[in-house]
Protein backbone atom coordinates (compact mmCIF):
# COMPACT_ATOMS: atom_id res chain seq x y z
CA UNK A 1 0.00 0.00 0.00
CA UNK A 2 2.56 2.44 0.98
CA UNK A 3 4.57 1.39 -1.33
CA UNK A 4 2.02 1.78 -3.95
CA UNK A 5 1.61 5.01 -3.14
CA UNK A 6 5.70 6.00 -3.11
CA UNK A 7 5.37 4.95 -6.53
CA UNK A 8 2.75 7.00 -7.86
CA UNK A 9 4.42 10.04 -6.14
CA UNK A 10 7.90 8.97 -7.56
CA UNK A 11 6.57 9.15 -11.12
CA UNK A 12 4.17 12.31 -10.89
CA UNK A 13 7.44 14.16 -10.01
CA UNK A 14 8.77 12.29 -12.92
CA UNK A 15 6.00 14.28 -15.43
CA UNK A 16 7.02 17.33 -13.78
CA UNK A 17 10.44 17.07 -14.49
CA UNK A 18 10.26 15.74 -18.27
CA UNK A 19 7.40 18.58 -18.79
CA UNK A 20 9.06 21.35 -17.39
CA UNK A 21 12.62 19.52 -18.18
CA UNK A 22 12.14 19.35 -21.85
CA UNK A 23 10.34 22.80 -21.81
CA UNK A 24 13.44 24.22 -20.04
CA UNK A 25 15.67 22.15 -22.83
CA UNK A 26 14.04 23.30 -25.84
CA UNK A 27 13.41 26.73 -25.05
CA UNK A 28 17.34 27.13 -24.37
CA UNK A 29 18.41 25.10 -26.92
CA UNK A 30 16.42 27.64 -29.43
CA UNK A 31 14.41 24.55 -30.70
CA UNK A 32 11.51 26.32 -29.60
CA UNK A 33 11.45 30.28 -29.00
CA UNK A 34 11.31 31.16 -25.69
CA UNK A 35 10.11 34.67 -26.94
CA UNK A 36 6.58 33.08 -27.49
CA UNK A 37 6.72 30.41 -25.32
CA UNK A 38 7.95 31.29 -22.54
CA UNK A 39 10.68 29.14 -20.35
CA UNK A 40 10.39 27.70 -17.07
CA UNK A 41 13.56 29.59 -15.28
CA UNK A 42 11.99 32.92 -17.23
CA UNK A 43 8.61 32.20 -15.36
CA UNK A 44 9.95 32.01 -12.33
CA UNK A 45 12.44 34.89 -11.82
CA UNK A 46 9.11 36.89 -14.00
CA UNK A 47 7.47 35.89 -10.34
CA UNK A 48 10.42 36.88 -8.51
CA UNK A 49 10.61 40.20 -9.63
CA UNK A 50 7.22 40.98 -9.19
CA UNK A 51 7.63 39.78 -5.20
CA UNK A 52 10.64 42.18 -5.31
CA UNK A 53 9.81 44.94 -7.29
CA UNK A 54 6.48 45.39 -8.14
CA UNK A 55 4.30 45.57 -11.06
CA UNK A 56 3.86 47.94 -13.64
CA UNK A 57 -0.16 48.29 -11.29
CA UNK A 58 1.81 48.42 -7.43
CA UNK A 59 2.86 45.43 -5.80
CA UNK A 60 1.76 41.70 -6.72
CA UNK A 61 0.24 41.30 -3.63
CA UNK A 62 -2.46 44.20 -4.02
CA UNK A 63 -3.11 42.42 -7.34
CA UNK A 64 -3.39 38.98 -5.52
CA UNK A 65 -6.05 40.41 -2.97
CA UNK A 66 -7.75 42.27 -5.47
CA UNK A 67 -8.78 39.30 -7.61
CA UNK A 68 -9.42 37.12 -4.88
CA UNK A 69 -11.39 39.73 -2.88
CA UNK A 70 -13.48 39.56 -6.37
CA UNK A 71 -13.94 35.97 -6.53
CA UNK A 72 -14.36 35.04 -2.75
CA UNK A 73 -16.75 38.03 -2.64
CA UNK A 74 -18.52 36.66 -5.94
CA UNK A 75 -18.63 32.95 -4.73
CA UNK A 76 -19.96 33.81 -1.65
CA UNK A 77 -23.08 35.60 -3.41
CA UNK A 78 -23.48 33.54 -6.02
CA UNK A 79 -23.81 30.44 -3.51
CA UNK A 80 -26.18 32.41 -1.23
CA UNK A 81 -28.24 33.03 -3.95
CA UNK A 82 -27.94 29.85 -5.87
CA UNK A 83 -29.05 27.94 -3.02
CA UNK A 84 -31.99 30.18 -2.18
CA UNK A 85 -33.52 30.11 -5.61
CA UNK A 86 -32.90 26.88 -5.75
CA UNK A 87 -34.36 25.58 -2.50
CA UNK A 88 -37.14 27.76 -3.64
CA UNK A 89 -37.93 26.63 -7.09
CA UNK A 90 -37.23 22.87 -5.98
CA UNK A 91 -40.02 23.42 -3.09
CA UNK A 92 -42.65 25.51 -4.88
CA UNK A 93 -43.52 23.51 -8.28
CA UNK A 94 -45.58 26.59 -9.44
CA UNK A 95 -42.48 29.24 -9.31
CA UNK A 96 -40.20 26.64 -10.89
CA UNK A 97 -42.66 26.01 -14.01
CA UNK A 98 -43.13 29.87 -14.62
CA UNK A 99 -39.65 30.55 -14.21
CA UNK A 100 -37.31 27.62 -15.78
CA UNK A 101 -37.69 28.84 -19.73
CA UNK A 102 -36.55 32.01 -18.38
CA UNK A 103 -33.41 30.36 -16.17
CA UNK A 104 -32.97 27.90 -19.13
CA UNK A 105 -32.57 31.46 -21.80
CA UNK A 106 -30.31 33.14 -19.35
CA UNK A 107 -28.22 29.81 -18.44
CA UNK A 108 -27.94 29.61 -22.77
CA UNK A 109 -26.41 33.25 -22.79
CA UNK A 110 -22.52 33.44 -23.73
CA UNK A 111 -22.44 34.37 -19.97
CA UNK A 112 -18.34 35.77 -20.33
CA UNK A 113 -19.88 38.25 -22.78
CA UNK A 114 -22.16 40.19 -20.36
CA UNK A 115 -18.80 40.94 -18.48
CA UNK A 116 -18.40 43.95 -21.03
CA UNK A 117 -21.92 44.41 -19.78
CA UNK A 118 -21.50 44.80 -16.32
CA UNK A 119 -18.49 47.03 -16.87
CA UNK A 120 -20.53 49.13 -18.88
CA UNK A 121 -22.90 49.21 -16.31
CA UNK A 122 -20.86 49.43 -13.15
CA UNK A 123 -17.45 50.51 -14.25
CA UNK A 124 -13.87 49.43 -14.00
CA UNK A 125 -13.92 48.75 -10.53
CA UNK A 126 -14.24 45.67 -8.36
CA UNK A 127 -18.02 45.86 -8.34
CA UNK A 128 -18.14 44.54 -12.55
CA UNK A 129 -15.88 41.46 -11.71
CA UNK A 130 -17.52 40.40 -8.68
CA UNK A 131 -21.17 40.74 -10.22
CA UNK A 132 -19.78 38.59 -13.57
CA UNK A 133 -18.47 36.19 -10.65
CA UNK A 134 -21.41 35.79 -8.76
CA UNK A 135 -23.17 35.21 -11.93
CA UNK A 136 -21.31 32.23 -13.32
CA UNK A 137 -21.05 30.94 -9.63
CA UNK A 138 -24.84 31.27 -9.04
CA UNK A 139 -25.99 28.98 -12.33
CA UNK A 140 -23.91 26.07 -10.90
CA UNK A 141 -25.18 26.27 -7.45
CA UNK A 142 -28.83 26.82 -8.31
CA UNK A 143 -28.72 23.72 -10.77
CA UNK A 144 -27.32 21.67 -8.16
CA UNK A 145 -29.68 22.97 -5.22
CA UNK A 146 -32.63 22.53 -7.46
CA UNK A 147 -31.84 18.83 -8.38
CA UNK A 148 -30.76 18.02 -5.22
CA UNK A 149 -33.96 19.51 -3.52
CA UNK A 150 -36.11 17.09 -6.20
CA UNK A 151 -34.05 14.33 -5.35
CA UNK A 152 -34.89 14.50 -1.39
CA UNK A 153 -36.32 10.77 -0.82
CA UNK A 154 -40.25 10.95 -0.54
CA UNK A 155 -40.20 8.67 2.21
CA UNK A 156 -38.21 10.77 4.64
CA UNK A 157 -40.49 14.02 3.80
CA UNK A 158 -43.67 11.55 4.63
CA UNK A 159 -41.92 10.87 7.40
CA UNK A 160 -41.43 13.88 8.91
CA UNK A 161 -44.67 15.05 7.91
CA UNK A 162 -46.53 12.48 9.99
CA UNK A 163 -44.33 13.24 12.61
CA UNK A 164 -45.67 16.58 12.86
CA UNK A 165 -43.03 18.87 10.81
CA UNK A 166 -44.25 22.47 9.13
CA UNK A 167 -43.34 23.49 6.07
CA UNK A 168 -40.29 25.61 7.17
CA UNK A 169 -39.12 22.72 9.64
CA UNK A 170 -39.66 20.42 6.44
CA UNK A 171 -37.13 22.62 4.45
CA UNK A 172 -34.53 22.96 7.10
CA UNK A 173 -34.36 19.49 8.63
CA UNK A 174 -34.71 17.42 5.76
CA UNK A 175 -34.51 19.16 2.08
CA UNK A 176 -31.44 21.59 3.04
CA UNK A 177 -29.22 18.40 4.97
CA UNK A 178 -30.52 16.13 1.83
CA UNK A 179 -29.34 18.79 -0.85
CA UNK A 180 -26.48 19.95 1.16
CA UNK A 181 -24.42 16.45 -0.92
CA UNK A 182 -25.32 18.04 -4.06
CA UNK A 183 -24.19 21.70 -3.60
CA UNK A 184 -20.93 20.92 -1.79
CA UNK A 185 -20.53 19.03 -4.81
CA UNK A 186 -21.04 21.94 -6.76
CA UNK A 187 -18.79 24.14 -5.18
CA UNK A 188 -16.04 22.33 -6.09
CA UNK A 189 -16.64 23.85 -10.01
CA UNK A 190 -18.13 26.75 -8.56
CA UNK A 191 -15.09 28.22 -6.97
CA UNK A 192 -13.20 27.94 -10.49
CA UNK A 193 -16.11 29.88 -12.00
CA UNK A 194 -15.75 32.37 -9.73
CA UNK A 195 -12.20 33.17 -9.92
CA UNK A 196 -12.69 32.75 -14.01
CA UNK A 197 -15.21 35.68 -13.72
CA UNK A 198 -12.80 37.71 -11.71
CA UNK A 199 -10.08 36.96 -14.29
CA UNK A 200 -11.97 37.89 -17.03
CA UNK A 201 -13.84 40.80 -15.97
CA UNK A 202 -10.57 41.81 -15.12
CA UNK A 203 -9.05 41.29 -19.18
CA UNK A 204 -12.28 43.34 -20.06
CA UNK A 205 -10.93 46.25 -18.08
CA UNK A 206 -9.82 46.87 -14.66
CA UNK A 207 -7.08 48.75 -12.39
CA UNK A 208 -5.71 46.28 -10.59
CA UNK A 209 -5.51 42.84 -10.33
CA UNK A 210 -3.89 39.29 -11.78
CA UNK A 211 -5.62 39.44 -15.06
CA UNK A 212 -5.10 43.17 -15.73
CA UNK A 213 -1.19 42.14 -15.07
CA UNK A 214 -2.03 38.96 -17.83
CA UNK A 215 -2.86 41.20 -20.53
CA UNK A 216 -0.54 43.75 -19.66
CA UNK A 217 2.29 41.20 -20.30
CA UNK A 218 0.33 39.74 -23.29
CA UNK A 219 0.30 43.38 -24.35
CA UNK A 220 3.97 43.54 -24.28
CA UNK A 221 4.71 40.37 -25.81
CA UNK A 222 5.75 38.93 -22.35
CA UNK A 223 5.03 35.47 -22.36
CA UNK A 224 7.08 34.61 -19.35
CA UNK A 225 4.27 37.45 -17.19
CA UNK A 226 1.49 35.22 -18.25
CA UNK A 227 2.43 31.88 -17.53
CA UNK A 228 3.60 33.19 -14.60
CA UNK A 229 0.18 34.99 -13.69
CA UNK A 230 -1.82 31.36 -14.75
CA UNK A 231 0.42 29.84 -12.32
CA UNK A 232 -0.26 31.75 -9.12
CA UNK A 233 -3.73 31.92 -10.12
CA UNK A 234 -3.75 28.26 -10.54
CA UNK A 235 -2.25 27.97 -7.05
CA UNK A 236 -4.95 29.98 -5.34
CA UNK A 237 -7.41 27.93 -6.74
CA UNK A 238 -6.03 24.84 -5.35
CA UNK A 239 -5.53 26.65 -1.95
CA UNK A 240 -9.49 27.19 -2.18
CA UNK A 241 -10.10 23.85 -3.61
CA UNK A 242 -8.38 22.39 -0.26
CA UNK A 243 -10.74 25.09 1.69
CA UNK A 244 -13.48 23.51 0.19
CA UNK A 245 -12.89 19.86 0.49
CA UNK A 246 -12.06 20.59 4.69
CA UNK A 247 -15.58 22.54 4.40
CA UNK A 248 -17.12 19.21 3.00
CA UNK A 249 -15.20 16.94 5.51
CA UNK A 250 -16.93 18.96 8.47
CA UNK A 251 -20.61 19.40 7.00
CA UNK A 252 -21.13 15.69 5.32
CA UNK A 253 -19.32 14.20 8.37
CA UNK A 254 -22.31 11.76 9.04
CA UNK A 255 -22.01 10.26 5.65
CA UNK A 256 -20.06 6.66 5.47
CA UNK A 257 -16.11 6.45 4.99
CA UNK A 258 -16.30 5.92 1.30
CA UNK A 259 -17.22 9.41 0.16
CA UNK A 260 -13.60 10.76 1.11
CA UNK A 261 -12.18 7.89 -1.31
CA UNK A 262 -14.37 9.83 -4.29
CA UNK A 263 -13.04 13.66 -3.16
CA UNK A 264 -9.45 12.36 -3.03
CA UNK A 265 -9.21 11.69 -7.08
CA UNK B 1 -62.97 -2.31 7.83
CA UNK B 2 -63.09 -0.61 11.13
CA UNK B 3 -60.43 -0.64 13.92
CA UNK B 4 -61.21 -0.53 17.07
CA UNK B 5 -59.18 2.03 19.33
CA UNK B 6 -56.17 0.09 20.80
CA UNK B 7 -57.12 -2.47 19.06
CA UNK B 8 -54.12 -4.28 17.01
CA UNK B 9 -55.25 -5.06 13.64
CA UNK B 10 -52.56 -7.22 10.92
CA UNK B 11 -53.83 -6.37 7.07
CA UNK B 12 -52.62 -9.12 4.70
CA UNK B 13 -52.95 -9.31 0.81
CA UNK B 14 -51.68 -10.17 -2.79
CA UNK B 15 -48.88 -7.76 -3.83
CA UNK B 16 -50.79 -4.32 -4.94
CA UNK B 17 -54.20 -4.73 -3.71
CA UNK B 18 -53.58 -1.27 -1.92
CA UNK B 19 -52.45 -2.16 1.60
CA UNK B 20 -49.86 0.41 1.65
CA UNK B 21 -52.36 3.03 0.24
CA UNK B 22 -54.69 2.72 2.73
CA UNK B 23 -51.91 3.44 5.40
CA UNK B 24 -51.15 6.29 3.31
CA UNK B 25 -55.14 7.64 3.23
CA UNK B 26 -55.50 6.75 7.09
CA UNK B 27 -52.39 9.17 7.92
CA UNK B 28 -53.18 11.68 5.63
CA UNK B 29 -50.45 11.87 3.25
CA UNK B 30 -53.04 11.41 0.50
CA UNK B 31 -56.73 12.01 -0.06
CA UNK B 32 -58.66 9.24 -0.64
CA UNK B 33 -60.60 9.77 -4.46
CA UNK B 34 -63.47 7.94 -3.26
CA UNK B 35 -65.10 6.63 -0.24
CA UNK B 36 -64.14 7.75 3.25
CA UNK B 37 -61.50 7.29 5.80
CA UNK B 38 -62.31 8.39 9.13
CA UNK B 39 -60.69 8.28 12.79
CA UNK B 40 -62.58 8.80 15.56
CA UNK B 41 -65.61 9.84 13.88
CA UNK B 42 -63.65 12.61 11.79
CA UNK B 43 -62.84 12.03 7.86
CA UNK B 44 -58.94 12.66 7.34
CA UNK B 45 -58.31 15.78 6.03
CA UNK B 46 -54.65 16.29 7.05
CA UNK B 47 -52.17 14.61 9.20
CA UNK B 48 -53.46 14.12 12.28
CA UNK B 49 -51.53 14.44 15.39
CA UNK B 50 -52.10 11.27 17.11
CA UNK B 51 -51.27 9.04 14.12
CA UNK B 52 -47.32 7.62 13.94
CA UNK B 53 -46.42 5.77 10.82
CA UNK B 54 -43.72 3.26 10.42
CA UNK B 55 -42.60 2.75 6.93
CA UNK B 56 -41.13 -0.31 5.01
CA UNK B 57 -37.67 1.23 4.14
CA UNK B 58 -35.54 3.16 6.23
CA UNK B 59 -37.27 6.63 7.32
CA UNK B 60 -34.53 7.94 9.55
CA UNK B 61 -32.47 11.05 8.36
CA UNK B 62 -28.56 9.96 7.82
CA UNK B 63 -27.87 13.09 8.84
CA UNK B 64 -29.20 13.07 12.16
CA UNK B 65 -27.61 10.82 15.08
CA UNK B 66 -29.92 8.36 16.84
CA UNK B 67 -30.77 10.70 19.73
CA UNK B 68 -31.15 13.59 16.89
CA UNK B 69 -33.45 11.32 15.19
CA UNK B 70 -35.65 9.99 18.29
CA UNK B 71 -35.90 13.45 19.70
CA UNK B 72 -37.49 14.94 16.00
CA UNK B 73 -40.86 14.57 16.72
CA UNK B 74 -41.63 16.15 19.75
CA UNK B 75 -39.45 18.44 18.43
CA UNK B 76 -41.62 19.17 15.41
CA UNK B 77 -44.62 19.56 17.89
CA UNK B 78 -42.92 22.33 20.03
CA UNK B 79 -41.60 20.54 23.04
CA UNK B 80 -38.55 22.20 24.11
CA UNK B 81 -35.44 20.70 23.42
CA UNK B 82 -34.13 20.06 26.76
CA UNK B 83 -37.72 17.62 27.37
CA UNK B 84 -37.23 16.65 24.15
CA UNK B 85 -34.01 15.00 24.59
CA UNK B 86 -34.40 13.89 27.79
CA UNK B 87 -37.86 11.85 26.52
CA UNK B 88 -35.47 10.55 23.36
CA UNK B 89 -33.21 9.39 26.02
CA UNK B 90 -35.78 7.52 27.84
CA UNK B 91 -37.23 5.86 24.11
CA UNK B 92 -33.85 4.55 23.36
CA UNK B 93 -33.47 3.02 26.70
CA UNK B 94 -36.67 1.05 26.54
CA UNK B 95 -35.63 0.05 22.81
CA UNK B 96 -32.49 -0.98 24.42
CA UNK B 97 -30.41 1.16 22.66
CA UNK B 98 -28.67 3.19 25.85
CA UNK B 99 -25.08 4.14 24.41
CA UNK B 100 -25.81 4.52 20.95
CA UNK B 101 -27.00 8.10 21.15
CA UNK B 102 -24.72 9.59 19.27
CA UNK B 103 -24.25 6.97 16.63
CA UNK B 104 -25.17 7.82 12.89
CA UNK B 105 -27.90 5.36 11.39
CA UNK B 106 -25.34 3.59 9.08
CA UNK B 107 -23.39 2.25 12.01
CA UNK B 108 -26.47 0.21 13.06
CA UNK B 109 -27.52 -2.74 12.62
CA UNK B 110 -30.96 -2.98 10.46
CA UNK B 111 -32.63 -4.47 13.60
CA UNK B 112 -31.29 -1.41 15.32
CA UNK B 113 -32.31 0.87 12.79
CA UNK B 114 -35.95 -0.62 12.79
CA UNK B 115 -35.31 -0.03 17.27
CA UNK B 116 -34.57 3.55 16.92
CA UNK B 117 -37.66 3.57 13.99
CA UNK B 118 -39.78 2.06 16.52
CA UNK B 119 -39.05 4.68 19.12
CA UNK B 120 -39.09 7.77 17.04
CA UNK B 121 -42.69 6.26 16.76
CA UNK B 122 -43.86 5.76 20.08
CA UNK B 123 -42.57 8.78 21.51
CA UNK B 124 -45.23 11.28 19.80
CA UNK B 125 -47.66 8.75 21.94
CA UNK B 126 -49.82 8.43 18.84
CA UNK B 127 -53.31 7.10 19.62
CA UNK B 128 -52.91 4.97 16.18
CA UNK B 129 -49.69 2.91 15.03
CA UNK B 130 -49.82 2.47 10.76
CA UNK B 131 -47.13 0.04 10.18
CA UNK B 132 -46.37 -0.70 6.83
CA UNK B 133 -44.22 -4.23 6.11
CA UNK B 134 -41.93 -2.34 9.29
CA UNK B 135 -39.86 -5.99 9.60
CA UNK B 136 -39.89 -6.66 6.08
CA UNK B 137 -36.44 -6.47 5.38
CA UNK B 138 -35.20 -8.01 8.23
CA UNK B 139 -33.73 -11.68 9.00
CA UNK B 140 -35.99 -14.63 10.42
CA UNK B 141 -34.39 -14.38 13.62
CA UNK B 142 -33.94 -10.37 13.79
CA UNK B 143 -37.72 -10.21 13.05
CA UNK B 144 -38.94 -12.83 15.32
CA UNK B 145 -37.05 -10.50 18.38
CA UNK B 146 -38.43 -7.02 17.09
CA UNK B 147 -41.86 -8.41 16.79
CA UNK B 148 -41.50 -9.70 20.62
CA UNK B 149 -40.45 -6.52 21.20
CA UNK B 150 -43.38 -4.43 19.37
CA UNK B 151 -45.94 -6.40 21.16
CA UNK B 152 -44.47 -5.61 25.08
CA UNK B 153 -44.20 -1.64 23.84
CA UNK B 154 -48.03 -1.84 22.41
CA UNK B 155 -48.92 -3.20 25.50
CA UNK B 156 -47.71 -0.39 27.32
CA UNK B 157 -49.44 2.33 25.89
CA UNK B 158 -51.95 0.70 23.81
CA UNK B 159 -52.73 2.81 20.71
CA UNK B 160 -54.81 1.16 17.81
CA UNK B 161 -52.67 -0.57 15.53
CA UNK B 162 -52.70 -0.95 11.62
CA UNK B 163 -50.10 -3.86 10.50
CA UNK B 164 -49.62 -4.49 7.02
CA UNK B 165 -47.61 -7.10 6.14
CA UNK B 166 -48.00 -10.07 3.83
CA UNK B 167 -45.58 -12.69 6.34
CA UNK B 168 -49.23 -14.77 7.75
CA UNK B 169 -47.87 -16.38 10.57
CA UNK B 170 -46.68 -12.62 11.67
CA UNK B 171 -49.80 -11.09 11.58
CA UNK B 172 -51.92 -13.89 13.24
CA UNK B 173 -49.22 -14.02 16.56
CA UNK B 174 -49.33 -10.21 16.66
CA UNK B 175 -52.63 -9.44 15.87
CA UNK B 176 -56.32 -9.45 17.49
CA UNK B 177 -57.58 -9.06 13.93
CA UNK B 178 -56.96 -10.15 10.64
CA UNK B 179 -58.22 -8.45 7.64
CA UNK B 180 -57.34 -10.15 4.34
CA UNK B 181 -57.92 -8.17 1.32
CA UNK B 182 -58.89 -8.90 -2.17
CA UNK B 183 -56.66 -9.01 -5.39
CA UNK B 184 -56.89 -6.30 -7.91
CA UNK B 185 -59.64 -4.01 -6.70
CA UNK B 186 -58.55 -3.75 -3.28
CA UNK B 187 -61.65 -4.79 -1.06
CA UNK B 188 -61.92 -6.35 2.02
CA UNK B 189 -62.73 -9.84 1.31
CA UNK B 190 -62.81 -11.00 5.47
CA UNK B 191 -62.15 -10.66 8.90
CA UNK B 192 -60.77 -12.65 10.91
CA UNK B 193 -60.57 -12.55 14.94
CA UNK B 194 -58.12 -13.45 16.76
CA UNK B 195 -58.81 -15.60 19.76
CA UNK B 196 -55.02 -16.42 20.94
CA UNK B 197 -55.09 -15.14 24.95
CA UNK B 198 -52.56 -12.01 25.50
CA UNK B 199 -49.80 -11.98 26.75
CA UNK B 200 -49.00 -13.62 23.77
CA UNK B 201 -45.27 -14.78 24.99
CA UNK B 202 -42.56 -15.28 22.95
CA UNK B 203 -43.94 -15.70 18.59
CA UNK B 204 -41.46 -18.15 17.80
CA UNK B 205 -42.96 -20.36 20.38
CA UNK B 206 -46.82 -19.36 19.84
CA UNK B 207 -47.20 -20.69 15.76
CA UNK B 208 -46.20 -24.62 17.67
CA UNK B 209 -49.83 -23.91 19.57
CA UNK B 210 -52.54 -25.96 17.70
CA UNK B 211 -54.92 -22.74 17.81
CA UNK B 212 -52.69 -21.09 16.13
CA UNK B 213 -52.37 -23.79 13.31
CA UNK B 214 -56.20 -23.81 12.84
CA UNK B 215 -56.40 -20.15 12.18
CA UNK B 216 -53.58 -20.22 10.45
CA UNK B 217 -55.43 -22.79 7.87
CA UNK B 218 -58.09 -21.33 8.18
CA UNK B 219 -57.03 -17.42 6.65
CA UNK B 220 -54.82 -18.98 4.32
CA UNK B 221 -57.87 -20.91 2.45
CA UNK B 222 -59.06 -17.70 1.79
CA UNK B 223 -55.76 -15.81 1.54
CA UNK B 224 -54.85 -18.41 -0.71
CA UNK B 225 -57.57 -17.48 -3.89
CA UNK B 226 -56.70 -13.96 -3.66
CA UNK B 227 -52.96 -14.89 -4.45
CA UNK B 228 -53.47 -17.15 -6.82
CA UNK B 229 -55.61 -14.39 -8.80
CA UNK B 230 -52.84 -11.96 -8.26
CA UNK B 231 -50.37 -14.07 -9.26
CA UNK B 232 -52.17 -15.10 -12.49
CA UNK B 233 -52.71 -11.39 -13.43
CA UNK B 234 -49.21 -10.75 -13.42
CA UNK B 235 -48.15 -13.79 -15.18
CA UNK B 236 -50.82 -13.89 -17.80
CA UNK B 237 -48.64 -13.78 -20.94
CA UNK B 238 -46.21 -16.42 -18.46
CA UNK B 239 -47.84 -19.42 -19.93
CA UNK B 240 -50.31 -21.64 -17.04
CA UNK B 241 -50.69 -20.97 -13.78
CA UNK B 242 -49.32 -22.83 -11.48
CA UNK B 243 -51.92 -23.68 -8.64
CA UNK B 244 -50.85 -22.42 -4.74
CA UNK B 245 -51.65 -25.26 -2.79
CA UNK B 246 -48.65 -25.74 -0.14
CA UNK B 247 -49.52 -23.66 3.22
CA UNK B 248 -45.96 -22.10 3.27
CA UNK B 249 -44.83 -22.37 6.98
Amino acid sequence: MTRRKLQVHAAQIAVLIFVFGGWQLFTTLKIVDPFFFGKPSGIVSQAVSWVRHGTSFGSIWLQIETTMEEAVLGFIIGVAGGIVVGVLLGQVRFLSEVLSPYIKAVNALPRIVLGTLFIIMLGLGMSSKVVLAAFLVFFVVFFNAYQGVREVDGNLINNARVLGASRMQLVRNVVIPSAMTWIIASLHVAFGFAVIGAVVGEVLGAQHGLGVLITDSANNFNADGVFAGMIIIGALALVAEWLISLLERRVLAWRPQMATEASAV
Amino acid sequence: MTVEPGEFCAVVGPSGCGKSTTLTLVAGLDQASEGTVAVGGQPVTGIGRGTSFMFQTDALLPWKTVLGNVAMGPLFRGVPKKQALTDARDWLRMVGLTGFEDHHPHQLSGGMRKRVALAAALINEPSILLMDEPFGALDVQTKAIMSNELLTLWDQSRPSVIFVTHDLEEAIALADKVVVMTAGPGTVKAVFDIDLPRPRGSVQEIRFGQRFTELHHEIWESLRDEVTRAYARTSALAGPVPAVEEVPS
